[in-house]
């Protein structure tokens, strides 16, 4: 209840130059970087990585704003269809914010977990679209592909968790009832 | 629902999340016709564009004698290593296409369309399913949506989006694309081409990647090393650019897959041209397959 209390007495702080300078630095990553490593279809997905981050973390008075705006960003940086990420990651920020409930998003091997199914949600989600759009791949191949990106991302989340963490406590970011004020 | 005296305000749209979503998936199939999605996603590129092209920020005649000479002399390396390496590369492209030109005669005389030589700015794309690629060329220089975009004879993929200095080149791995192409058999001229659509499968191969052929006939003699063209069937590239070598064929029920080897290595892409070959009307297209009956 006390903690209920001080989730709602949180000031709504919506610190957007994170999200968005968040989502540019990832877009530039994904667009630019990710790309030169050669891991094939183990490529990680830091982006939906970083989304899971927000919609675990942010402050509930964003409500699901956040993960859209993140998955907007990633839309404008994609030849694909606008809104597909947007969509993704509104809905990924619900499921989150669900998983939350049931488990503590501070252990290593919940978060593992969770970015496991968290990026293979969101990968299987954007093939669903492109089956929608008549791109589809194969849906055989599209669950190994989609399970390789989440298997090479999982690991980054419980390295990166901890890194957002500091960034955050750096940046002077409030934390109240485990969520972060932006 | 909203009540009267509730003021339709952005806090009221993150309270009801079904109709935000509703608008939002209404936006993602209005915006496409309108353009806005494209020049938005051109404007957010740009940026990251002008970083990756290393852009001198100094104004040049700010700058003192010394200095000045000095980046004109470091100019000149870079252009005369950014030429032989273009040089290299072209010359072998050169020489893989004389040999296929010396077996696929008929489809390496095909003449090709005006094309603008244009630099690649930065491969990938923020999604890991899409394959794209942004380039130094747009209106300004003739290029137009729809385009193909080549390196030598060998086809990259089409003009996705142009702006008026940029463009936006969606690759032949990208999901979205399809070609009308023919698989060729160079050690026998007589045989007859086979059809089949390219499409790319969103492959993450970093070199040489994988692509399919789809709706080849089951009974289509296809064999492993065979050379994979565009066709000018549907008149969006022309005839002869080269794609990739047949290496397995799978049978399925109805149709035969095909999957071939490209070309080229996409991810090492630094000069391209853009062939300003444009679409025929749908008219024009069907007088021309007439005539070739």
């Amino acid at each position: 209840m006390a903690t209920a209390f001080r989730i709602r007495s949180q000031t709504p702080q919506y610190r957007w130059r994170i999200v968005v300078i968040g989502g540019l630095t990832m877009a530039g990553a994904h667009a630019m970087l990710l790309h030169r490593l050669d891991a094939g279809d183990f490529t990680p997905d830091l982006f939906s990585i970083f989304a899971l981050y927000v919609g675990l973390f942010a402050s509930r008075h964003g409500r699901y704003t956040p993960s859209l705006v993140l998955g907007l960003i990633r839309d404008f940086f994609s030849i694909g269809l606008l809104g597909s990420y947007g969509v993704l990651y509104s809905l990924l920020h619900k499921v989150a914010e669900r998983a939350r409930g049931k488990l503590d998003p501070e252990r290593p091997l919940n978060v593992f977990l969770m970015a496991l199914t968290g990026t293979f949600l969101v990968n299987f989600g954007y093939h669903a679209m492109l089956v929608i759009a008549g791109d589809g791949i194969g849906w055989t191949r599209a669950l190994a592909r989609c399970a390789s990106i989440a298997i090479a991302s999982a690991p980054f989340a419980v390295a990166l968790f901890p890194l957002f963490h500091l960034g955050l406590d750096t940046l002077r970011v409030d934390r109240q009832g485990g969520y972060w004020n932006f | 629902m909203r009540k009267s005296h509730e003021k339709l305000s952005l806090s009221w749209l993150l309270r009801h999340p079904l109709v935000a979503t509703c608008i939002l998936l209404a936006l993602t199939i209005v915006l496409p016709y309108t353009r806005v999605g494209e020049k938005l996603k051109l404007v957010t590129f740009l940026p990251l564009a002008h970083a990756a092209d290393d852009v001198e920020q100094t104004p040049y005649e700010e700058l003192s004698e010394d200095e000045r000479q000095r980046i004109d002399l470091q100019r000149e390396r870079e252009r005369v290593t950014t030429l032989i390496t273009e040089n290299a590369r072209l010359r072998e492209t050169l020489a893989a296409m004389d040999g296929l030109a010396t077996r696929d005669t008929d489809f390496a005389r095909a003449p090709l369309p005006p094309a603008v030589n244009a630099q690649v700015l930065f491969h990938g794309d923020s999604s890991a399913w899409r394959h794209s690629c942004t380039i130094n060329r747009g209106r300004e220089h003739g290029v137009e949506e729809g385009m193909p975009v080549v390196a030598g004879l060998t086809l990259v993929g089409r003009v996705f989006m142009a702006g008026d200095n940029h463009a936006c080149v969606q690759l032949i791995t990208d999901p979205g694309f399809a070609a009308s192409c023919l698989i060729i058999d160079p050690d026998n001229k007589d045989a007859e081409p086979v059809r089949g659509i390219l499409r790319g499968d969103g492959s993450a191969m970093p070199h040489f990647p994988r692509l399919e052929l789809e709706d080849v006939a089951v009974g289509a003699r296809v064999h492993a090393g065979m050379h994979v063209v565009t066709s000018d069937y549907t008149g969006q590239f022309p005839v002869g650019l080269s794609v990739g070598v047949v290496r397995e064929t799978i049978p399925q029920a109805g149709f035969l897959q095909v999957r071939i080897e490209a070309n080229l290595d996409l991810s090492t892409l630094e000069v391209v041209q853009v062939l300003q070959h444009r679409r025929p009307e749908i008219e024009e297209q069907a007088l021309k397959l007439l005539r070739k009956k």
